[in-house]
C-alpha cells in the first residue's frame, strides 16, 4: 500500500535504503547528516531493516567497508557530509574503476574553513573527477525516489557507477514534507536484487578484484569507466521514464526545464535553490518576462547535448553556483560554459549562498534580471556575478 | 595442535611471485594459506605483498582477492565478511594480510575500530620493521638504534632514537578473542596459532615476525637464523593472548640469575642496519630488552590461570 | 646525442651506474639525464636504466626505445632479455662477461665491449656488484666520456651514497675495468621466443578489470594463480644442490622456501604410499636465497654457482 507521511531528507534518505533493500550499511555520523545514521540504526534495531550495520569509527572507513562489502557481492550503502566526504576522497576514487554500483546520498555542507555546517558545494565538487554519477535533487521525494532510481541505473550492466544525489543540508535535510512512499511490492518489482556477476569476491568462484595494475592496462580501465559513464545517460532516461510510468513522478532524466517554451533567457541550476526559482520564473512569466528555468540534475554523467539544444534556443544563459573554483569561477558555470564552446550566447556565472547563507526570492530574481537583460543586450556585462556579498556589486 | 607434517601439498600462494630472494613475508603467507584453505577471501592493503603477489594481470593467490588501499586492512576485510554473510557465505575466512607500517602506524585507526566491534576477521601483521615497499623507511615498528632511510645513522643521530611500538598489547587492551605474536623461524607454534585463529570467531590478531633480508641488510639465506637470534635474544616474544589468558609459548634461554642468557648484540651483529650502532645504544638497548622480558613476564603472571 | 640503455637486476645498481655516467658527461660540460625504468621491481628481477647525454638541454622525457649503448651489468640477462633490442644502426653493446668479444652470443650482430666486471668487482671491492667496473668498461669502448671524469661521477654519486671510502674503491674499479676492456663483434646467434603479452582491447577488456582464477588467453593463464607465468629461476646467482641420500624428510627446507620451489618426494603422485625421503627443487623458480640450504639440518643441500 502507498504510504504517504511527513518526513525529513535525511529520514527520505535512510527509508530509501531501506526500501531498496540495501543489504549492507557502513556509517559514520556528521551533521547534517547524522540523522541517516540514527534512522538506520533504528531501522536495524527494531528488525525492520534487514542489513549487515556497521557502525565504524571513521567516514573513510565507512566508504572502505562499503567498497568492500559491494565487491564482495551485497548492495550497499553509506551517507556523510562536508568533511566526511573530504575524508572518504581517497576511497572515492575507488568504486567506479571497479565498476562497483555504491549509492551514498551526501547531504551537502560547507567544508572548513572557517568551519561551518550549512549548505555549500565545496564539499562535492571536489569529487567530480573520481567516476561518480552525481545528481542534486530539490525534494525530499526526489531523495526517496533516487535513491530507488539509484541502485537501478547504478546496477545496469552498461552502467555499474556509484552513485551520489546530493541532497541540501538542512534546507532538505531537517526539513519536513509530504513524502510517498510507494508499496514495497512494487519497487521489489521495479529493483530486483543485486546480481553480482562482474565482480565478486567468493571462494566457490574466485576472483582478484583491485590488484596493483601497469600502465599497460590502466588506461583501458579509464576508457572503460568513460565509457559507462557516457552510457548512464541512456540508462537514467530510461529509468526515469519507467519509473515514472509505475510510480507516477517524471523527473525528465539528466536535466529537467521549466517554462523554457519561447523562453529569452533561462537561468540553470542546482538543488533547492531550483525550487524558489520557479516560483520566481512563473511570477516574471506573469509580468511577460520571458524567462525559462532548467534544473541542473546530473553533473556526472554531464548533459551537454541537452543543454546545447537548450542554448540553441535561447539568448543568454544564467548558471547559478553555490560553490567558487576560485580564479575560474563557479563549477557549474565552468562546466556549462564548456559545453556551449562555439555558441555565441552570453553565459553568467552567480555566486550566492556560500556557507549556507540563505538564497532569497530577491537574489535568485536579480539572477534572471540580469540573465534577461544580457539577453537583450546580447552580451554579458560580467562573468561572474557575486549576489549578497557585503562590498561587492551584484 | 599441528606441525609442518600436517600441511597440504597444493599452494594457494603460486610461485613465480616477485618477492625479493629469502622474503620473509612470502615464507609467511604461503605456509599460511596452506592452513586456511580455499574457502578463504584475503584482503592486502599497499604493501610490497600487494605488489609481489600480484601485478596485473598475474596474481599468486588462488582464492578470491581484493585491494582496496593502505589505511584499512581491518574494515575492509570486515566489509568482506559481512557482505559474505548476506550472500549466504558465512563458513568463509576472511584475513587481512597487512605490513607493520599499514597496522601500526597508517592502519591503527581501521584496526582499533574493528577490533573494538569485535569484527569477525583474522588480522595478521607480517612484522619487518619498516616500510619496506617504498624503501625502507622508519615505522613505528622499527626497533631502536635501526638504520632505515629515514633515520639514517648521520653525524649527530643515529637510526632511531625511539623504541618499538607494541601492537599486540594495544590489541589486548581491545578485549578481542585473540592476540598472538609469532616467528616464521618457529613453524609448529606458527601454524598453530594460525589454525587456532582460522577456527575462532570475532577479531583475532596475529603479529609475525618475518625478517626482510634487503631492508635490514642481511643475506637472504639468513632469514631465518636471524629471526630465531630475535627470539633467543628476547628481542621478539612469542606468546598468544586467548579469553583474557597470556601465556608465553617460546621461551628464551636465561642465565642463573634469571636474565636473559644470550646479549642483544648476538642479533645486531647479523644486520647492516644495526652496524653504526655505539656501545651506548646497544647498552640502550639490553636495557629495555631486559625491561620488556620482565615484564612480559610479569604480564604471564597477571593474566594465568 | 647519445642514448645509453643499462641492464641489471633489482639490486645490483645499474640505476646509480646510470646516474655516475649522466654526472661524467656532465662534467666534462654536457648536459645529462639519468632515470630508472618507471617499474616496481624486487630485488633480483631484471631492471633497466637509462642515460641521455647531449650538449645542449634534452627535452624527451621519455624512455629510451633506441639506444646508442646497451650497458650489461649480469653476463646471465643476455640468455633472457634480448639486450641489443632497438640498438641504432652501429650502436654497441658493453657487456660483464669473462668471454672475448667474439665469443659472446647475442641477439645482433653488433659491436661489443667486453670485461670480466665480476672478477674486477671481486678483487677491488670483494663484492660482486659491477655497477662502477662496467662504467670503465663504457668509457674505453666508447671514448664518448673520459674515464677520469668517470670516476668523478663515481666519487660524486656513489660517494653522496655509500661514503667517500667506498666511492673510492668504485673508481679504482671502473679504473681497472678500463685497462681491461677488450673491443671486437659479437655472433648475432641468440634466438629469443616471442614475448607473449595479454593485451586485450577495450572491448575485450573484463568489466572492472576483475580476472578468475586461471583464466587462459592466447598469451597464457592471467588471474588468480596465474603468476606461476613468470618463471624466477632466472634471478639466482646460487643454486641449490640437494644429496637426498642425506635427507632426513624433515620438510623445513619445503616450509622455509619463499617460492614454494621445493617439492618433497613423498608428495609426489608416483611416490604415492612408497617410504621415500628426499626433495626436488623446481628451478623454474628457485631464486637461489639459500635458506634451504642455510637450514637444513642434515646438511643434504649446499648452494653451488
Amino acid at each position: 500500500m502507498v504510504e504517504r507521511r511527513l518526513v525529513s531528507g535525511n529520514y527520505a534518505a535512510a527509508y530509501g535504503a531501506l526500501r531498496a533493500r540495501v543489504q549492507f550499511v557502513a556509517a559514520y555520523p556528521i551533521t547534517p547528516q547524522t540523522f541517516i545514521v540514527e534512522h538506520i540504526s533504528e531501522f536495524v534495531n527494531d528488525g525492520i531493516m534487514d542489513a549487515e550495520f556497521m557502525r565504524v569509527e571513521s567516514e573513510h572507513s565507512a566508504i572502505s567497508a562499503t567498497v568492500s562489502a559491494e565487491a564482495t557481492g551485497a548492495r550497499s550503502f553509506t551517507a556523510t557530509a562536508s568533511q566526511g566526504l573530504a575524508l572518504m576522497h581517497e576511497i572515492l576514487a575507488i568504486p567506479a574503476p571497479l565498476r562497483l554500483p555504491i549509492v551514498m546520498p551526501v547531504v551537502n555542507r560547507t567544508v572548513a574553513a572557517p568551519i561551518g555546517i550549512w549548505a555549500e558545494y565545496n564539499d562535492v565538487m571536489p569529487q567530480r573527477d573520481l567516476g561518480w554519477m552525481m545528481m542534486f535533487v530539490e525534494d525530499n521525494q526526489e531523495v526517496f525516489d533516487m535513491i530507488i532510481q539509484g541502485y537501478r541505473i547504478a546496477e545496469d550492466k552498461r552502467v555499474l557507477l556509484p552513485f551520489m544525489p546530493n541532497l541540501d543540508a538542512f534546507i532538505l535535510s531537517h526539513t519536513y514534507e509530504p513524502v510517498e512512499f510507494p508499496d514495497q511490492e512494487d519497487i521489489d518489482d521495479f529493483l530486483p536484487p543485486y546480481k553480482a556477476e562482474h565482480a565478486h569476491l567468493w571462494p566457490d568462484d574466485p576472483m582478484a578484484i583491485g590488484v596493483f595494475t601497469p600502465p599497460e592496462y590502466i588506461q583501458e580501465f579509464r576508457y572503460q569507466t568513460e565509457q559507462a559513464m557516457q552510457a548512464a545517460k541512456k540508462v537514467i532516461k530510461e529509468v526515469n521514464d519507467e519509473f515514472a510510468k509505475k510510480f507516477g513522478r517524471d523527473y525528465h532524466g539528466l536535466i529537467e526545464e521549466f517554462m523554457t517554451d519561447d523562453a529569452e533567457a533561462v537561468l540553470i541550476t542546482l538543488g533547492t535553490v531550483t525550487s524558489t526559482a520557479r516560483k520566481v520564473v512563473m511570477d516574471m512569466r506573469k509580468e511577460g518576462k520571458k524567462v525559462g528555468l532548467v534544473k541542473l540534475r546530473f553533473l556526472r554523467p554531464f548533459p551537454k547535448d541537452e543543454l546545447r539544444k537548450i542554448a540553441e534556443k535561447v539568448d543568454a544563459i544564467g548558471v547559478y553556483d553555490k560553490s567558487i573554483s576560485y580564479s575560474a569561477g563557479g563549477p557549474a558555470f565552468v562546466e556549462v560554459r564548456n559545453a556551449l564552446y562555439g555558441m555565441e550566447k552570453p553565459v553568467i556565472g552567480y555566486l550566492a549562498g556560500l556557507g549556507g547563507r540563505d538564497v532569497r526570492y530577491s537574489d535568485v530574481r536579480l539572477m534572471f534580471e540580469k540573465t534577461l537583460e544580457a539577453a537583450k543586450s546580447g552580451k554579458a556585462e560580467k562573468e561572474l556575478v557575486w549576489i549578497g556579498t557585503r562590498g561587492v556589486q551584484p | 595442535m599441528i606441525t609442518i607434517h600436517d600441511l597440504p601439498k597444493e599452494n594457494l600462494f603460486t610461485g613465480g611471485h616477485t618477492a625479493c630472494p629469502g622474503c620473509g613475508a612470502a615464507i609467511l603467507v604461503r605456509n599460511a594459506m596452506k592452513v586456511f584453505g580455499k574457502n578463504t577471501v584475503v584482503y592486502t592493503p599497499a604493501n610490497c605483498l600487494l605488489v609481489f603477489g600480484g601485478t596485473y594481470p598475474y596474481v599468486s593467490w588462488k582464492v578470491p582477492y581484493h585491494h582496496v588501499a593502505f589505511e584499512n586492512t581491518a574494515v575492509c576485510s570486515a566489509g568482506i565478511k559481512r557482505a559474505l554473510k548476506k550472500t549466504g557465505r558465512e563458513d568463509t575466512l576472511v584475513v587481512g594480510f597487512a605490513g607493520d607500517g599499514g597496522t601500526a602506524d597508517i592502519g591503527m585507526q581501521a584496526l582499533s575500530g574493528a577490533a573494538e566491534r569485535n569484527e569477525d576477521i583474522l588480522y595478521i601483521m607480517y612484522d619487518n620493521e619498516a616500510y619496506m615497499n617504498t624503501g625502507i623507511q622508519r615505522s613505528g615498528s622499527t626497533p631502536y638504534g635501526a638504520w632505515t632511510t629515514t633515520t639514517p645513522a648521520g653525524k649527530v643521530i643515529k637510526g632511531k632514537e625511539r623504541f618499538k611500538k607494541d601492537v599486540p598489547q594495544i590489541m589486548i587492551a581491545h578485549n578481542v578473542p585473540y592476540v598472538a605474536t609469532a616467528s616464521i623461524a618457529y613453524p609448529n607454534d606458527l601454524l598453530t596459532k594460525l589454525e587456532k585463529a582460522k577456527n575462532m570467531k570475532g577479531f583475532r590478531y596475529i603479529q609475525v615476525y618475518a625478517t626482510c633480508p634487503t631492508g635490514w641488510r642481511v643475506p637472504p639465506e639468513k632469514t631465518v637464523e636471524v629471526a630465531k637470534k630475535a627470539v633467543e635474544t628476547g628481542m621478539w616474544t612469542i606468546y598468544e593472548y586467548e579469553n583474557g589468558k597470556m601465556k608465553i609459548n617460546i621461551k628464551p634461554k636465561l642465565d642463573e640469575n634469571g636474565n636473559l642468557a644470550v646479549p642483544v648484540r648476538e642479533y645486531l651483529k647479523m644486520q647492516g642496519r644495526f652496524r653504526h650502532m655505539t656501545e651506548e645504544q646497544i647498552e640502550t638497548l639490553q636495557n629495555w630488552v631486559n625491561e620488556k622480558w620482565k615484564r612480559d613476564l610479569a604480564l604471564e603472571r597477571a593474566l594465568s590461570e | 646525442m647519445y642514448e645509453v640503455r643499462f641492464h641489471g637486476r633489482g639490486g645490483q645498481g645499474a640505476v646509480m651506474a646510470a646516474q655516475a655516467l649522466a654526472d661524467a658527461a656532465f662534467i666534462e660540460g654536457n648536459y645529462a639525464v639519468a632515470f630508472p625504468f618507471f617499474g616496481a621491481e624486487r630485488r633480483g628481477a631484471p631492471v633497466l636504466a637509462f642515460a641521455r647525454v647531449d650538449k645542449g638541454k634534452i627535452y624527451e622525457k621519455t624512455q629510451v626505445y633506441e639506444p646508442d649503448y646497451v650497458v650489461v651489468l649480469d653476463d646471465k640477462l643476455p640468455q633472457l632479455v634480448d639486450v641489443t633490442k632497438g640498438l641504432k644502426e652501429g650502436g654497441m653493446a658493453i657487456i660483464n662477461t669473462p668471454l672475448k668479444p667474439e665469443e659472446v652470443e647475442l641477439g645482433k650482430e653488433v659491436k661489443t665491449a667486453t670485461v670480466d666486471a665480476t672478477s674486477v668487482a671481486l678483487e677491488v671491492l670483494g663484492t660482486p656488484i659491477t655497477n662502477s667496473a662496467i662504467l670503465g668498461a663504457f668509457a674505453k669502448a666508447t671514448g664518448v666520456v673520459s674515464i677520469e671524469s668517470i670516476e668523478k661521477g663515481i666519487m660524486d654519486i656513489f660517494g653522496a651514497r655509500l661514503g667517500e671510502k667506498l666511492a673510492e674503491k668504485n673508481a679504482r674499479a671502473a679504473r681497472v675495468a678500463y685497462e681491461r676492456t677488450q673491443v671486437g663483434t659479437c655472433k648475432g646467434t641468440l634466438k629469443y621466443p616471442e614475448e607473449k603479452k595479454w593485451l586485450p582491447t577495450v572491448q575485450e577488456f573484463p568489466t572492472g578489470g576483475a580476472l578468475g582464477l586461471e583464466v587462459k588467453t592466447d598469451a597464457g593463464l592471467v588471474g588468480l594463480g596465474s603468476f606461476v607465468e613468470n618463471k624466477t629461476g632466472s634471478w639466482r646467482t646460487f643454486m641449490p644442490v640437494v644429496d637426498n641420500s642425506k635427507c632426513a624428510n624433515c620438510k623445513l627446507c619445503w616450509f622455509y622456501c619463499p617460492e614454494g620451489a621445493i617439492e618433497m618426494l613423498m608428495n609426489m603422485p608416483e611416490n604415492e604410499g612408497k617410504n621415500i625421503k628426499g626433495i626436488v627443487i623446481d628451478y623454474d623458480y628457485c631464486k637461489g636465497c639459500g635458506i634451504c640450504a642455510n637450514e637444513c639440518p642434515t646438511k643434504a643441500i649446499t648452494m653451488e654457482r
